[in-house]
């Protein structure tokens, strides 16, 4: 998983994010790169980037300087970005982010209509993955009658609609209680390890944070350390090895 | 799931809005189904007085200053008769006439003893005499209008004239009128051998080839007049236009109003839901689905309400149509084109309510739509 001969999937060079005209200063100046089938945690203090980094990982918003590299290709370079997070993101966030008027087997199949899919082809793709995520019993449900808990594992299910290159997960336990969080690091991990899923996973627990194989602290826009442990770790143990 | 079914769906979870929306085009269309209805049915009347007459063609001088067309000599039926395939000419002078207390009504003198007359009905009474005799045929429903039965007198400006028959037409707007004889009516408006319009028939056997050779040589003998088959003369005649035009800028009234209360409300809908828009765009949707969706949303609302317009339209004009005070006056159409139009209207009132929306949802970034709550 750490071999240093495998190419990166994404490369982040000299990263800057100002707000403001420059009075914020977000991101000061961040370079790593995550490889295909890495875990990787970005973990830091409110405020501190995390949030704004995997923005601009994910195409959601440009750097003010710098450049990403998606598999070698810069993303200045790509004139349809929505097309490009359609086919090689999936996104989960703190607040689930689903549609209220939509059905769970709806909201998973959302993504879809930006893939050459039939109708049948869709529902059938959803069904699947919300029985991956152990919701089967719960599809025509509303965001609404759902549980925190149940509510992420539809957003997993609609990250992995149009199976992605890269999952980016914004604190994805942040509005859950423990049980719940436990569960939904456990089911990234296994999507990680059954499928060689690349994860970035932005949160500022450190029990959350030690889920991943590898884990980058920021503090002030910065990346101030880059930890490897040796293989999956459930949530909460300690992260062992340093990189760079 | 499809995209309609969001559109659907995101519609339904606001059903007060949705509602009164779709409420707010039903008046719009309404509106537009009954003023065009009755524009177009006006225009209808006029030509159907035509064909009832059996006339083939009408020759008449068009100027742009008066309701009617400019009397003219009666010299010029002597001309037509003359070309090649005119079977029959009549001379008709006609005007707009207060009878004693009435509304002002279409009177109109026919060249006695010529076809104009063949295809009246007669209620009571009998066809006018000789072509100064002092009597009127009245239409059955001005009849109603002035309270007159045969062997009654009516003043019409300075002269008395004896009501000799009350008559029925297929023409609505001939069963409004009042007739006479050529001569008497002009004797009354001192416009002596002059008329508005001359009718013609024409050879049943003539080909429309043929038809359109003889209009081409009334236009070069005859300069400054025009000739006009029954489906055209509506089109040709100013008030028939006038009231058109009226109706058509009425409606345009009620169409901008529409187009504003479904901008309003698509663009209220889109400024609830940019948090809902930029998880879309964060997911991956493109600008022009988004675009899509909003105006889908839009069409739907105002299609809603344009298909319940229209039948409320129809349902107002059949009402109005059967309401005592103007039973018998107005020939509202509501043909194809009249429905099919305020359809059309309806469509196009949701694209143009919905761009703007549209436009400033999709011009989100997603971030910034994200933070909405």
């Amino acid at each position: 998983m750490n071999d240093t001969s495998i190419a990166p999937l994404v490369e982040a060079r000299n990263l800057a994010r100002e707000y403001d005209r420059g009075a914020i200063k977000a991101l000061g100046g961040v370079t790593f790169s995550v490889r295909a089938g890495d875990f990787v945690s970005i973990m830091g203090p409110s405020g501190c980037g995390k949030t704004s980094l995997l923005n601009l990982l994910g195409a959601l918003d440009t750097p003010t300087a710098g450049q990403i590299l998606f598999d070698g290709r810069d993303l200045r370079d790509i004139k349809d970005l929505s097309a490009f997070r359609a086919r090689t993101i999936g996104f989960i966030f703190q607040s689930f982010h689903l549609l209220p008027t939509l059905s769970a087997i709806e909201n998973v199949q959302v993504p879809m209509l930006e893939a050459s899919l039939s109708r049948a082809a869709r529902r059938e793709r959803a069904a699947e993955l919300l029985r991956a995520v152990g919701l089967d019993h719960r599809q025509h449900h509303l965001p609404a009658k759902l549980s925190g808990g149940e509510r992420q594992r539809v957003a997993i299910a609609r990250s992995l609609a149009n199976n992605p290159r890269m999952l980016l997960a914004d604190e994805p336990t942040g509005n859950l209680d423990s049980a719940s969080a436990r569960a939904i690091i456990a089911m990234l991990q296994q999507i990680h390890g059954d499928r060689g899923m690349t994860v970035v996973l932005v949160t500022h627990d450190a029990g959350v944070a030690a889920a991943a194989t590898r884990t980058l602290s920021m503090l002030d826009g910065l990346i101030v350390s880059d930890t490897v442990s040796p293989g999956p770790v459930a949530p909460g143990a300690s992260p062992a090895g340093t990189r760079g | 799931m499809s995209l309609l079914t969001i559109v659907f769906k995101n519609l339904r979870h606001r059903p007060t809005r949705s509602l009164l929306t779709a409420l707010g085009i039903t008046v719009g269309i309404t509106a537009v189904v009954a003023l065009l209805g009755l524009a177009k049915g006006f225009e209808t009347s006029w030509e159907g007085a035509y064909k009832a007459r059996g006339t083939d063609l009408i020759v008449a001088r068009i100027t742009s200053r008066d309701p009617l067309p400019t009397p003219f000599s009666m010299k010029v039926g002597d001309t037509l008769r003359a070309l090649p395939g005119v079977t029959q000419t009549s001379g008709l002078l006609a005007d707009l006439m207060s009878i004693e207390d009435s509304p002002t009504l279409i009177v109109a003198g026919w060249e006695n003893k010529t076809f104009l007359w063949n295809h009246l009905r007669l209620n009571a009474g009998r066809l006018p005499a000789g072509e100064h005799e002092r009597v009127i045929l009245v239409g059955a429903i001005a009849a109603e209008v002035l309270k007159k039965k045969v062997g009654d007198k009516a003043q019409i400006d300075t002269e008395t004239f004896e009501v000799c028959g009350i008559f029925t037409s297929e023409s609505m707007s001939e069963n409004g009128s009042v007739v006479m004889p050529l001569g008497s009516l002009q004797d009354l408006t001192s416009r002596d051998n002059l008329v508005n319009f001359i009718n013609m028939k024409v050879d049943p056997a003539m080909s429309a080839d043929e038809l359109r050779k003889l209009r081409d040589t009334i236009a070069q003998r005859l300069p400054g007049f025009q000739s006009f088959d029954a489906s055209e003369v509506g089109k040709a005649n100013i008030g028939v236009q006038a009231t058109k035009a009226m109706s058509v800028a009425t409606s345009l009234i009620a169409i901008v109003v529409g187009a504003v209360g479904i901008m309003n409300t698509v663009l209220m809908s889109v400024f609830e839901r940019l948090h809902e828009i930029g998880i879309l765009l964060a997911i991956g949707w493109r600008r022009r689905r988004i675009v899509s969706m909003i105006l889908l949303e839009s069409v739907t609302l105002s299609l809603i309400g344009g298909i319940a317009g229209t039948v409320a339209g129809v349902v107002s004009l059949r009402i109005l149509e059967w309401t005592p005070i103007l039973r018998g006056r107005i020939t509202p159409d509501t043909g194809l084109p009249v429905l099919g139009g305020a359809l059309l209207v309806s469509v196009l009132l949701g694209v143009l309510g919905g761009l703007y929306p549209a436009w400033v949802g999709s011009r989100m970034s997603p971030t910034a739509a994200l933070r909405y709550e």
